[in-house]
C-alpha cells in the first residue's frame, strides 16, 4: 500500500494537469483524481498496474464524464457506490493513449496574472503539488477557512472569467513567465521560513524543489527558470545545517559545511552553468550565484565576501528592493568592515519602513555588535525579538543578546 | 465567451488647451480598432459615452425612485466608453483590452458577461 501511495504521488501532477486541461475545471479535475485514487487503493491491493499514471488517468476520466457520478462528485454525497475497477480493456486503452503532459499549462493557469498575487502560490501548490488546504494554511500562517476561501475564489475566477488552459504564446512570455517565477519564489520563501518553524517543513520544501525542477525540465531554454531551480537546490542543500541540536538557528557563516548536501549542490551548479550559457542574466541567476558563492566555503574553507558583494551590487540594479539592500549591507560589513556595513544600512532610502522588519533589526544588531557599539546592538536585538521571530530564530537572537551582555 | 471592456478615464482627461486634439486623436484610433474588430466579427457592440455632466441617475431608496442630476457617484474617474467582444478566452480579451487607445492613467476593466 505504501507503494501505491508513492505511485500516486509520482503520477499526481501529470494526471491532474491532464484532467484539468481536458475538463477545463480545476474542481472537477481534483475530484475525479481523488476518486481514482480511492479506487486505486482497492484495485491495486493485489498488484499495481504497469503504468499507474495511465490507470489513474483512464479511471478519473471515466468518473468525470459519468453524468450521474458527476453530480454525486459535485454534491459530495457520502453514499457513493464503490468505484468499479478498470477492465483489461481500460488498461489496453490506457496503453494506447498516454497521459498527455499538460503540467506546464496547469502551472501557467495557476499563476495567471488575472489571479490575485497572494492566491497564486497557494493555488499552484494545491493543484500542481496536491498539498492540502490545512497544510497550506499552516505554511502561510493563515486560518484554514481563510486559505480555503482564497483558493476557492481563485478557482472560481479561473472558471468564470474564462482563463484559458493554454501555455501562452511566446510574445506573452516575459510577463507570464515572470508571474510563474515570482509565484515559485513566494512558495519557496514560505517553505524556507517554514523549515525554521516546524519539524515538518521539509516535505513542503520538497514540493517546491520538485516543482522548480519540473519547470526547468519543461522550459530548459529559459535561464531564469534554471536560475530559480538552482537557487532552490542551493538553499535546500544547507537545510541539514540550519538548526543546531537545541533547535536554534545557525547563521550561514557558522554552519557546519560537512552537513551541506553535496548532491543538491552539484545539481544546482549544473543548472546554473546551463543558465549562464544562455547569456541572459536575471535576478534569480544572480541570487543563485550568491548562494553558490556561500557554498564554495565547502571547498575552500573561506567565504568570498568580495565576490558576494559584487553580486549584490549587480542584484541591486535589477532588484532594487529592501531585502536586497539589507542583505547587501551585511555583505559590505563582511567585505569592508562593520562600520562600512552600518553606513550602507543607514543609506537605504526607505529605512523608516524597515524598523518593523525583523531581518533589518537582526542585521543592524550583528553589525553594531561587531563595530563594538554594544548598547545599540542590544537595542536592535531586543527590537528583533519584539517582532515575533520563529522559535529557532528567537533562540538564536536570545543567545546573541546574552553573549553581548556578558561582554563576549 | 463574451466580455465587456469598460474604459475608465479621468473626468478632466480632455480638459485644457490641447484637450480637443487629444480627444480627436483617441476617437480616430477607436474608430480604427472598432472597424477592425467588427470586420472580424469579434465586436458585438460598443460606444463612447458623453461626458459625466450629461449623466442623470435614478436612485431607489425605501421603495421610492428619485431622479438626480449627475453620475451614480462623484469620483475622479468615470466610465468613458465600452466594447462588448466575443472571443475564446480571457487571454484573447486581455489582448484586445491592451490595444484600446487610452491616455496615460486610464484603466480598462475586463468583465465576462452572463450569457443565457
Amino acid at each position: 500500500m505504501e507503494d501505491a501511495g508513492r505511485a500516486i504521488t509520482a503520477a499526481r501532477a501529470r494526471v491532474v494537469a491532464a484532467l484539468a486541461a481536458r475538463l477545463r475545471d480545476l474542481d472537477l479535475a481534483e475530484d475525479a483524481f481523488a476518486e481514482a485514487c480511492a479506487a486505486a487503493l482497492t484495485a491495486w491491493a493485489a498488484e499495481a498496474p504497469r503504468d499507474p499514471a495511465a490507470w489513474l488517468w483512464r479511471v478519473a476520466l471515466r468518473k468525470a464524464f459519468d453524468p450521474g457520478r458527476r453530480v454525486a462528485v459535485r454534491e459530495r454525497a457520502s453514499h457513493d457506490p464503490p468505484a468499479p475497477a478498470p477492465t483489461p480493456e481500460d488498461l489496453l486503452m490506457a496503453a494506447d493513449e498516454p497521459v498527455p503532459d499538460e503540467r506546464l499549462r496547469l502551472i501557467f493557469v495557476c499563476c495567471h496574472p488575472a489571479i490575485a498575487v497572494d492566491a497564486r502560490a497557494a493555488l499552484t501548490l494545491k493543484i500542481v503539488c496536491g498539498l492540502s488546504t490545512e497544510r497550506l494554511a499552516r505554511a502561510f500562517l493563515m486560518a484554514e477557512p481563510a486559505m480555503l476561501q482564497r483558493i476557492t475564489r481563485a478557482k472560481r475566477k479561473i472558471r468564470d472569467a474564462g482563463v484559458p488552459f493554454e501555455v501562452p504564446r511566446r510574445e506573452a512570455w516575459p510577463e507570464r513567465l515572470e508571474a510563474v517565477l515570482a509565484t515559485l519564489e513566494i512558495a519557496y520563501a514560505q517553505a524556507y521560513e517554514d523549515a525554521a518553524l516546524a519539524a515538518d517543513g521539509a516535505p513542503f520544501a520538497q514540493e517546491v524543489l520538485r516543482l522548480s525542477g519540473l519547470l526547468a525540465e519543461l522550459m530548459p531554454d529559459e535561464p531564469e527558470v534554471l536560475g530559480l531551480a538552482a537557487l532552490v537546490r542551493y538553499a535546500e542543500a544547507r537545510r541539514p545545517a540550519r538548526l543546531d541540536a537545541a533547535g536554534a538557528m545557525v547563521g550561514l557563516p557558522e554552519q557546519d559545511v560537512g552537513l551541506w548536501r553535496g548532491d543538491l549542490i552539484a545539481v544546482g551548479a549544473r543548472l546554473l552553468d546551463r543558465a549562464a550559457n544562455l547569456r541572459r542574466t536575471g535576478p534569480r541567476q544572480i541570487l543563485a550565484a550568491i548562494h553558490g558563492a556561500h557554498l564554495s566555503r565547502r571547498e575552500t574553507g573561506i567565504t568570498p565576501w568580495t565576490d558576494i558583494l559584487m553580486l549584490y551590487d549587480a542584484l541591486l540594479v535589477v532588484r532594487p528592493d529592501a531585502v536586497t539592500s539589507v542583505n547587501r549591507a551585511v555583505a559590505v560589513g563582511e567585505a569592508k568592515g562593520a562600520a562600512a556595513g552600518l553606513e550602507a544600512l543607514s543609506a537605504i532610502a526607505d529605512r523608516a519602513r524597515l524598523t518593523g522588519w525583523l531581518p533589518y533589526q537582526a542585521a543592524r544588531a550583528a553589525l553594531c555588535a561587531r563595530a563594538g557599539r554594544s548598547a545599540e546592538a542590544a537595542e536592535a536585538y531586543r527590537a528583533a525579538l519584539d517582532l515575533s521571530p520563529a522559535p529557532a530564530e528567537r533562540l538564536y537572537l536570545e543567545r546573541r543578546l546574552a553573549t553581548l551582555a556578558s561582554g563576549g | 465567451m463574451q466580455y465587456m471592456l469598460l474604459i475608465f478615464e479621468a473626468v478632466d482627461a480632455y480638459d485644457g488647451e490641447d484637450g480637443q486634439t487629444k480627444l480627436m486623436d483617441i476617437v480616430s484610433k477607436h474608430m480604427a480598432l472598432a472597424g477592425e474588430l467588427r470586420a472580424s466579427g469579434v465586436q458585438k457592440e460598443g460606444a463612447g459615452l458623453q461626458g459625466v455632466e450629461t449623466a442623470t441617475t435614478i436612485r431607489t431608496g425605501g421603495g421610492v425612485k428619485t431622479v438626480h442630476d449627475g453620475p451614480y457617484a462623484e469620483t475622479r474617474e468615470h466610465l468613458g466608453g465600452y466594447y462588448v467582444i466575443d472571443v475564446p478566452d480571457l487571454d484573447a480579451a486581455l489582448a484586445i483590452a491592451r490595444r484600446i487607445p487610452v491616455l496615460d492613467g486610464t484603466k480598462v476593466e475586463v468583465r465576462p458577461l452572463i450569457v443565457h
